[in-house]
């Protein structure tokens, strides 16, 4: 009962677009305006005391075209470097390279991700559901308002207001970090704990800005549903009230999971400026620092690292789609 | 629904395009929350038209006393540079509408036509079409905004309005594309659409007299989704810094406040009030966006069922 058919579709088209995401992130610093190599260079030359290091140089030709070779070899450089994992040295970090900067980061930014916005998917159903289902009446209305209230605040503004009342003016909450100090990091208890702990109020602004879509989503699919034939069958043949429901919501749940790895990316973008807001040690929080100390390997090794985890994240959403969606079960066999 | 409401009944030209502009917006009032969500967005509009005349004070200044609480001189206080926060609300209001709506038209047109070219194109040019889409809907925008605006920053310079509404643009065009294309593709195999065909009239004609017409208020819901998406990445442009900070609109307002730690030292009355409008602003469209969802899908309408359907979109906009 595996599409393969359809799962090995989805894998092409995802090494396609991996492909392109790699080489955009090879051709964008030599299209735009000005030349960040220049400025880069002149960075690490000032880090260095003068003097640079001649394996920093032969980074800088291979990431920024610095170099008098033709492009075909500069990309072919730019690969080979990719492979081995090598993205370059931080420039506000200096000594260190941004591959393990984006070691440490990487896995809280993608913990924050997952975790909320499988909250967020199957909390926002429910109450899509719930409002569908009660459709035109008071619990509808606030339900819909509700959302559409907590769509239309700016996600930062909102992850300030809570930072303020819940960590600075209470102390409920810490003011940042992922974990406190006086835990021993790895798989026990009070590092769990202390990590759930720290990270309760990022997640739940996260949940909160992103809910919205969800609820109005599921609420206009489940809609035309209850209205259609099969309902009507459904009660005709004298189900309970419980069991219709749970058939449409089932049928109308399908295109809410395509939004679902659509909606990845978007939750990215909240959650990278999250972080830089409640001080999370994630990707979001050295992006801002590299957009202030104008830090393009850090940025560029950024922007793939993440393209390349929301890549990875859509395939496996979509392979479980494929899963799901009894039409495609059927096509791929 | 009344349908007489929309009946041509004038005979000469003139009146017959005035008709076609109004429309639209009688189709808006059918609906109690577009209705809402147009009363509110009208407002902002007068209230960014009426900021670029009757702002008390120059919202540039900087001579006032600091961190005044609100009084009757200062109706929303100052800032801790000394500036006047209603007159900054009161003027930047017209460039944050007009970033939003700018995102809104460009996108709303490079969508329509991605997606209808991609919904009525061959088999294989849809599914390339269909690529390219999913490329742009995945990569965050955050990160592009990020990328192109710290390459800005290194040349010394600042994203203005033109680059911002660029990026924007090119960061939000592919949602509305996507459903253009499905409704497209769905539309495309019905049979007024067979029957014009045969008749011969081109395709171009079938696009504009028919599917044009027929997704009408899916691309109204659209534009306003796209605006939307435009002020929140406004916002977001701002907030990260590589925006033109000396701009007066909601974004930076919202920048300024923010990293003087308004939120911090208790000036309430800087931070809450930009966070306040483009809450509103942003109510607005996502009420006129639902609204134009239930107008186009008929089976999302309070009164509906038993009147006749021919013509109404009621497929679900997901293939």
């Amino acid at each position: 009962m595996i599409p393969y058919k359809y799962i090995f579709k989805k894998s092409i088209a995802f090494l396609v677009v991996l492909y392109g995401a790699i080489t955009l992130n090879f051709l964008l610093p030599r299209l735009l305006p000005g030349n960040p190599a220049e400025i880069v260079y002149l960075a690490i030359i000032k880090q260095g005391g003068g003097s640079i290091n001649p394996i920093y140089v032969h980074q800088l030709e291979s990431e920024y075209g610095i170099s008098n070779a033709p492009m075909y070899s500069q990309y072919f450089q730019y690969l080979i470097d990719l492979l081995h994992g090598n993205l370059g040295v931080s420039i506000a970090f200096f000594p260190d390279p941004v591959s393990s900067i984006l070691a440490g980061a990487l896995p809280w930014t993608l913990y924050l991700v997952i975790t909320s916005i499988v909250i967020s998917f199957f909390i926002g159903n429910r109450l899509g559901r719930y409002a569908g289902i009660n459709r035109n009446t008071f619990k509808d209305l606030f339900v819909d308002l509700f959302s559409m209230f907590m769509a239309s605040f700016p996600a930062f503004v909102l992850a300030f207001i809570m930072l303020d009342i819940f960590s600075v003016d209470s102390g409920i909450f810490p003011l940042g970090g992922a974990y406190s100090s006086s835990v021993n990091i790895g798989f026990n208890l009070p590092f769990i704990i202390s990590a759930v702990y720290h990270s309760f109020l990022p997640i739940l602004t996260i949940i909160l800005t992103s809910i919205g879509g969800w609820v109005l989503g599921m609420r206009n699919n489940i809609i035309p549903n209850v209205n259609s034939d099969f309902i009507t069958f459904s009660q005709n043949l004298g189900l309970k009230k419980e069991q219709i429901n749970r058939i449409a919501y089932r049928n109308a749940i399908l295109p809410n999971l395509t939004g679902f790895s659509m909606s990845i990316g978007l939750s990215v973008s909240g959650v990278i400026i999250e972080e830089s807001i409640f001080s999370y040690p994630g990707v979001g929080l050295y992006m801002i620092t590299a957009i202030g100390s104008l830090d393009y390997p850090l940025l560029q090794g950024i922007f793939l690292m993440v393209i390349i985890s929301v890549l990875v994240g859509n395939l496996i959403v979509d392979i479980l789609y494929g899963f799901f969606d009894p039409r495609i079960k059927q096509e791929g066999e | 629904m009344n349908h007489d409401l929309f009946k041509n009944s004038t005979v000469n030209g003139v009146s017959f395009k005035f008709n076609k502009i109004i429309k639209p917006l009688k189709i808006l009032l059918t609906n109690n929350k577009a209705k809402v969500g147009f009363i509110i967005l009208a407002g902002m509009i007068i209230f960014g038209v009426l900021g670029q005349f009757f702002a008390p004070y120059n919202p540039n200044r900087y001579e006032f006393v600091r961190s005044m609480p609100p009084s009757y001189s200062h109706l929303l206080g100052t800032t801790v540079y000394g500036q006047d926060v209603f007159s900054q609300l009161f003027y930047g209001a017209a460039p944050t509408l007009l970033v939003g709506f700018s995102v809104g038209i460009i996108g709303t047109f490079i969508s329509i036509f991605v997606g209808i070219s991609a919904g009525f194109a061959s088999e294989r040019i849809n599914n390339i079409v269909t690529g390219i889409i999913n490329i742009f809907l995945i990569i965050p925008g955050v990160l592009l905004i990020m990328l192109f605006g710290s390459y800005f920053l290194g040349i010394h310079q600042s994203l203005g309005y033109l680059p911002t509404i660029l990026i924007l643009v090119i960061t939000g065009w592919a949602f509305g594309a996507r459903t253009f294309r499905s409704i497209t593709l769905s539309i495309a195999k019905r049979d007024f659409i067979l029957s014009s065909m045969l008749i011969g009239e081109s395709r171009l004609g079938i696009i504009f007299r028919q599917i044009i017409r027929a997704i009408f208020p899916v691309i109204i819901s659209n534009f306003f989704f796209t605006a939307m998406y435009g002020t929140m990445g406004l916002t977001f442009v701002e907030y990260l810094g590589v925006g033109n900070l000396l701009q007066v609109n909601w974004g930076t307002m919202l920048y300024w406040a923010i990293n003087n730690e308004a939120y911090l030292t208790g000036l309430w009355w800087w931070i809450l009030p930009p966070s306040f409008m483009i809450s509103i602003l942003m109510f607005s469209f996502i009420l006129l966006n639902f609204g134009m969802d239930e107008i186009g899908n008929p089976s999302l309408r309070r009164f509906n069922s038993k009147k006749n359907k021919k013509g109404d979109l009621n497929e679900h906009p997901e293939n």
